[in-house]
């Protein structure tokens, strides 16, 4: 049986799912048409929950859903042929080279033998594991165990690419390549992909469209180019003085602020406050502002303003 | 032009939605297995029931060798010759270790390398999952014991000229390894789930088999009493071997019993692992 929907490739109404008391996945009703999408979320947000149940790992115990014309509650094995999964954990099948191993997976999605050997060939070039695919997959490093958890997701040329932290465990270099390659893929069209990722840069130069997860639930589904508008006034600003007093000061105004690897703060003012607020601050508590320089907003803007919303 | 310098290639081919998805999993499994250190010579030392078995059917078949009457006075008739060859303790033995050797790893390297979610995201159901891992151990145990059994059948049938076979010797012939294939395959996939650590498997397996029948003895020998061999695994494969070849029971108690055990067994050790799998899956 397939479904018929308009043109979306996950329809979810209400979905629920509990751990014993925690509730993972909180009343998720999504529609996603074709495309390419981040999901974002803080650690326990629910991303992978909802993930797996995208999968039928987990059954939800509320609500229904259809997956690329299928039904969730019933049509799991029509949902997964449809679907390349990359999976975060350091996963692979042990005692094969790149080549078995993709391809034995490639015949378990349905693929003919002598296809699924082709295939995994030009899969494990694509994402340039060609010098080392008869190598066991055992002795690969993390970002060659990443290409090849790629490569066996693509090998049945799936219509759904569902990738959890695809640059994990990956150097920059490596990093950059990988999102080339999603990129790549995505460009031709004839794919959709959902990217789980904590690392928001990734999300930002691959996807289209961003879904943002808080305690499981979907706080914000925005397209990327409307996130870039401006969420908060943002500065990078170096204090000296009375440090603890002007970020109190702040806090008390709604302004959020962090502290980066230099030792200057990022502060997003709300768009109704600006520059002047700072130094108004810093100079009725005798702190001084050693450095000023205004920021860029960004998808972490939108991150923080979506996540703050939700409390 | 490579692959990456002309971009994302499709595939243009069509998956199949084939009833026998597990298929991959058993043939890379035996492959597997066969390509391990040591099989060639556990293969042989398993075999060697069944040469031995040849012998004394070509014996029992030349009355004129006095030398041998005692041989063939012990395999009085076919029935006895058959149970003979499927319940001596060093074939069960050898089962065990073949069990072992060919399905200690099958799950518990799957845990270990977080292989599950791999699996799991194709179209493959737990039972498919489960058919192809267990049909990698029915394939080594079959081939010790159903194939030389009716290899026996055949010799015998050629030795003696005559196709005198009776249909329950021909069933018993087919379903004892059957059932003893499923009992010793379900057992290990059910204690090869428990954990990640192959070694401590393959400990564990061959303790339950050594300790169940010391068990059974001792508390046989406390109590007096022949109903406690039936914690005996090689005793119950024994009786299930008389039951079924109708050769009467060597201890005091029906050999049906030790039959009935050994199915139930085996349905548990399904089901629990059917319920493992479904926590694994849920966890992968």
């Amino acid at each position: 049986m397939n479904i018929l929907m308009d043109k979306e490739i996950i329809y979810l109404e209400d979905v629920s799912f509990r751990y014993g008391d925690v509730q993972a996945i909180d009343h998720v009703s999504l529609k996603l048409e074709p495309g390419i999408y981040g999901l974002l979320g803080p650690n326990g947000a629910g991303k992978t929950t909802l993930m797996k149940i995208l999968l039928g790992f987990l059954r939800p115990q509320n609500g229904k859903g259809v997956i690329l014309g299928h039904d969730l509650a019933l049509q799991h094995k029509q949902i997964r042929a449809g679907i390349g999964y990359m999976p975060e954990s350091d996963c692979l099948i042990p005692g094969m080279d790149a080549v078995s191993l993709t391809s034995y997976l490639g015949q378990l999605s349905g693929m003919p033998r002598q296809e699924s050997i082709k295939r995994a060939h030009d899969v494990l070039y694509y994402v340039g594991l060609e010098e080392s695919r008869y190598r066991q997959a055992e002795t690969y490093s993390s970002g060659m165990k990443q290409r090849l958890k790629l490569a066996q997701a693509l090998v049945h040329d799936p219509r759904l690419l569902l990738l959890d932290e695809p640059t994990s465990g990956m150097d920059p270099g490596g990093r950059r390549e990988m999102l080339e390659l999603i990129k790549d893929i995505s460009r031709k069209g004839t794919m959709d992909i959902i990217i789980s990722s904590h690392l928001l840069p990734d999300i930002e130069t691959t996807c289209q469209q961003v879904l943002i997860m808080n305690r499981g639930r979907i706080v914000a589904q925005e397209r990327i180019h409307d996130l870039n508008r401006e969420q908060f006034n943002s500065f990078e600003v170096q204090i000296t003085g009375n440090l603890e007093s002007f970020l109190r000061e702040l806090r008390e105004h709604d302004c959020l602020m962090e502290e980066n690897e230099k030792g200057y703060y990022r502060i997003r003012l709300p768009l109704t406050m600006t520059a002047r607020f700072l130094f108004q601050t810093a100079y009725r508590i005798k702190a001084q502002i050693r450095y000023f320089k205004k920021s860029q907003s960004t998808l972490e803007d939108a991150f923080m303003k979506a996540i703050g919303e939700d409390g | 032009m490579t692959i990456r310098e002309k971009g994302y290639a499709n595939w243009e081919g069509e998956t199949t939605a084939s009833p026998f998805r597990w298929l991959p999993i058993f043939l890379t499994g035996v492959r597997s297995v066969f390509r391990k250190k040591f099989s060639k010579l556990l293969f042989s030392l398993t075999i060697s029931p069944f040469l031995v078995f040849l012998i004394a059917i070509y014996v029992t078949t030349k009355p004129e060798l006095k030398i041998l009457a005692g041989l063939i006075k012990q395999l009085k008739s076919d029935a006895m010759i058959f149970q003979s060859f499927y319940t001596n303790e060093f074939l069960i033995f050898m089962l065990v270790v073949v069990s072992i050797f060919s399905g200690a790893d099958l799950i518990s390297a799957d845990l270990r390398f977080k292989a599950l979610p791999l699996y799991f995201s194709r179209p493959l159901s737990k039972a498919d999952y489960l058919a192809g891992k267990m049909t990698v151990i029915l394939f080594y145990l079959l081939l010790f014991t159903l194939i030389p059994g009716l290899l026996l059948l055949v010799f015998k049938i050629i030795f003696t000229g005559r196709m005198a076979v009776s249909f329950s010797l021909l069933a018993a012939i087919a379903i004892f390894p059957i059932i003893v294939a499923l009992f010793f395959g379900s057992l290990t996939l059910a204690l090869s789930i428990l954990s990640a650590n192959s070694k401590l498997i393959k400990i564990l397996i061959f303790l339950v088999y050594i300790f169940s029948d010391n068990i059974a003895r001792v508390l046989k020998n406390i109590f007096h009493n022949d109903l406690f061999y039936l914690f005996s695994i090689p005793k119950n494969v024994y009786q299930l071997g008389a039951f079924l070849f109708r050769t009467g029971e060597k201890w005091n108690y029906p050999p049906g019993y030790s039959a009935l055990l050994m199915a139930v067994l085996t349905l548990v050790f399904i089901s629990l692992l059917y319920q493992k799998i479904r926590k694994a899956e849920a966890s992968a």
